[in-house]
């Protein structure tokens, strides 16, 4: 082999340097559902079907397009009482998709949110309390913009304006599918 | 009560949002054009960088150019790096009057330096369009297009945007820069007769333009296509040079390293001209006919 291609090697031993060791997987659907509706005594599987005009519909007042045609989705009840809706969602990360479940009340209001999966190298702080509460008593006709009432963490801002993104896009999927099956 | 614990934890998430948080903003999507996100305070990548030249449409014409840089997030819109540059080189069978004076074949050597910074004023994730200042100043001591012996000093400016689509499947980037550069040649001794090898200082300037853009194909995974334009103005001759290079890229991007690859083949090109040279609606004095560029990055 020539010698000099072999002398252009010598910066390869630092491919190993990184450790790709990452917890991944935070939740599964069962625990989000227990910590979101922790008084539920049902979750009954409602997930909805939409159609490209669903789609187009949702776009146009979320402002965000919903990429997805199946939208998984729980009816939550306490002893036969309506609780309110757990849906799960993907949004884009910076390189793979977030997993995220979100809350939603009868009235609209979300409840809570919790990351399930999150697999970017940094920007983990979104799972952190703190950051998700801003997303509580949200329904869909508020703001939702990075640094105006969420706030935005610096590094995983893609992360964040698609969660904050996600989040108004079930509201607005509650307002136009669910609350009219209440 | 409701809106008191609303603010208390937007407050919190303020304060959340202020520690040191680290990111991987700054990862190359592209082989030449940069994008227009800084790394977040405290962040740090290294990286590797390889350039490879080939084909100057005669002879045998081989040249490896490698960057280890580190860049360090200062604050969470401005970072700076430091790189160490270093070069190889293999031509034979090409003279060109004034820029390659003999065939020669150098190992790998120690060939310049190059400390830099990029300020970004709008993030590309948060505001409808990024837009950073990226600004380098560099030291070479040998010339990248001979091996030979030739102390450079070049400032370089650039204004880069990057736009986000589809959530951050599609992005589009763009440079615009301007480089100024100071050069000033080694004698040689044992030059062929006649062969032209100035030795006087000499001041160029350079004007750059590029654009790409690239898709997530699938999780970690981008395909994108790259374009730039670069001309270069000299003391004597005005306009020395000017060419259009394209290709696709490829990006591999986890949560602790990335890499792209990046083809890149010479479309268009013009100013000077070597004698007898075949292909004349390209520049190859200065360029080649492709360059194949990797980028290694990792995150700490």
């Amino acid at each position: 082999m020539d010698k000099h291609l072999i002398n252009s090697l010598w910066f390869m031993p630092l491919t190993v340097i990184a450790s790709p060791a990452f917890a991944v997987d935070y939740f599964s659907i069962e625990e989000a559902q227990q910590l979101l509706y922790p008084d539920a005594t049902a979750f009954t599987a409602a997930n909805l079907s939409l159609t490209d005009e669903h789609k187009s519909t949702i776009k146009s007042l979320a402002g965000t397009r919903q990429r997805q045609n199946e939208q998984p989705v729980w009816r939550v009840e306490k002893d036969g009482e309506l609780q309110g809706w757990f849906i799960i969602d993907d949004v884009v990360g910076k390189h793979e998709y977030i997993t995220y479940a979100t809350a939603i009340d009868q009235q609209g209001n979300v409840l809570g949110m919790e990351i399930l999966s999150y697999r970017e190298t940094h920007g983990g702080e979104v799972r952190r309390e703190s950051w998700r509460e801003q997303f509580v008593g949200k329904t869909a006709g508020d703001t939702f913009k990075l640094d105006e009432d969420i706030q935005n963490i610096s590094g995983a801002t893609l992360s964040c304006r698609n969660l904050t993104d996600g989040v108004k896009r079930l509201l607005v999927i509650h307002e136009q599918f669910l609350r009219p099956a209440q | 009560m409701f809106v008191l614990c609303r603010r208390a934890a937007f407050f919190t998430a303020a304060f959340v949002a202020s520690l040191p948080a680290t990111g991987i903003a700054a990862e190359n999507m592209f082989g030449v054009v940069k994008g227009a996100e800084t790394l977040p305070q405290d962040a740090m990548e290294i990286y590797q960088k390889v350039n490879r030249r080939s084909d100057k449409g005669q002879g045998d014409y081989t040249a490896y150019d490698f960057v280890t840089e580190v860049e360090y997030g200062v604050s969470n819109r401005f970072s700076a790096a430091a790189g160490l540059k270093m070069m190889r080189l293999d031509t034979q069978g090409l003279i060109i009057d004034g820029y390659l004076p003999k065939a020669n074949d150098i190992g790998l050597k120690l060939s310049g330096i190059e400390f830099s910074g990029k300020y970004m004023f709008l993030s590309p994730a948060k505001d409808d369009i990024g837009l950073s200042m990226y600004m380098s100043a560099n030291y070479d001591w040998i010339d990248p297009h001979s091996g030979q012996d030739k102390d450079t000093l070049s400032f370089e400016t650039e204004l880069l945007t990057q736009k986000y689509f589809l959530e951050g499947e599609l992005i589009w980037a763009t440079n615009l820069g301007l480089e100024a550069t100071y050069a000033d040649r080694a004698a040689i001794d044992d030059l062929p007769e006649g062969f032209e090898w100035p030795t006087d200082p000499e001041m160029e300037l350079e004007l750059k333009f590029g654009t790409a853009m690239t898709y997530r194909v699938a999780p970690k995974w981008f395909v994108g296509v790259e374009a730039f334009y670069e001309t270069e103005f000299e003391t004597e001759v005005g306009q020395e040079r000017w060419s259009v290079f394209a290709g696709p890229s490829i990006h591999y991007g986890s949560a602790t390293w990335w890499g792209t690859l990046a083809f890149l083949t010479q479309l268009e090109g013009g100013g000077e001209q070597y004698a007898n040279q075949s292909d004349t609606s390209l520049h190859l004095i200065e360029k080649t006919k492709q360059e194949l560029r990797l980028a290694v990055g990792f995150n700490f």
